[in-house]
């Protein structure tokens, strides 16, 4: 998996491309980790180019929504894939998560 | 069309086995040009299996030191079956308690989404101890619409 990391003036963005795997979330977690850190307060995801997620990925995305609220910030996730979107239907993630349909429209 | 024959792979005790596994199913799959709903819903599903056998079946063990082993197979034109088999203590893991998936963030447990997806994604699941083996097979009819 390739993680894309974009700076913008409120927001830091993160795409992610290719297959997001229980051998791949740990690099992933290490990097909201370090934007957390930074102080960023919102997390944009952009999912556009995600093709696969496990449960092990879904935990990550999970845990980086509680430590953004936590920290008075907040986690957006955008641009879902249908079979992404399948996955988080039916973990319930729809309805606990911040989805929007785009990256502009989580700025 | 042919259905492609029963294909077995071996598998470590670790986490980088997973990305080989999904890849080998892939490409055993290629004749049946599943849906790419389907592959991905079979991959999944594979590899949830692999991290339980790992870290429940396994647990404690060093990554490498023991195997176990997943059979591809068409059963019927149109369906896949992954049927993993472990030599690991008896352990059921679709006996595991549903998750709440209308919880609240604050009140969503971190863990227990595998299986959960794994029972809504496949068609059908069975587990069964025999002799010395855990066996679990995981079937999905492709073409299945979304879940929900």
């Amino acid at each position: 998996m390739e993680i894309t990391k974009t700076q913008h003036a409120t927001a830091t963005v993160l795409a992610l491309s290719g297959r997001l795997d229980g051998l791949a979330s740990p690099a992933l977690e290490k990097e909201i980790d370090a934007v957390l850190a930074a102080g960023s307060k919102v997390l944009v995801l952009d999912l556009s180019a995600l093709a696969y997620v496990s449960s092990a990925g879904l935990r990550v995305f999970l845990t980086a929504a509680k430590k953004s609220k936590t920290a008075g910030g907040r986690a957006t996730f955008v641009a879902l894939p249908a079979p992404i979107r399948e996955v988080f239907e039916l973990s319930g993630f729809l309805t606990v998560l911040d989805i929007r349909p785009d990256v502009a429209a989580a700025l | 069309m042919s259905l492609p024959p029963p294909h077995t792979l071996t598998l470590a005790n670790d986490l980088a086995e997973i990305p080989r596994a999904a890849a080998a199913l892939e490409a055993w799959a290629e004749p049946l040009d599943p849906p790419m709903p389907d592959l991905m819903a079979l991959q999944l599903a594979l590899e949830e299996t692999i991290t339980n056998i790992i870290h429940h079946g396994h647990r404690d063990q060093a990554p490498g030191s023991r195997s176990f082993t997943v059979e591809f197979s068409a059963p019927a034109p149109g369906r896949i079956r992954l049927t993993l088999t472990d030599d690991a203590p008896a352990y059921d893991p679709l006996a595991r308690a549903e998750v709440d998936t209308s919880a609240p963030l604050e009140d969503r447990p971190i863990g227990g989404l595998g299986v959960h997806l794994v029972k809504k994604l496949m068609t059908h699941a069975a587990y069964e101890r025999r002799g010395p083996h855990n066996i679990l097979v995981l079937e999905r009819a492709l073409g299945t619409p979304p879940a929900s």
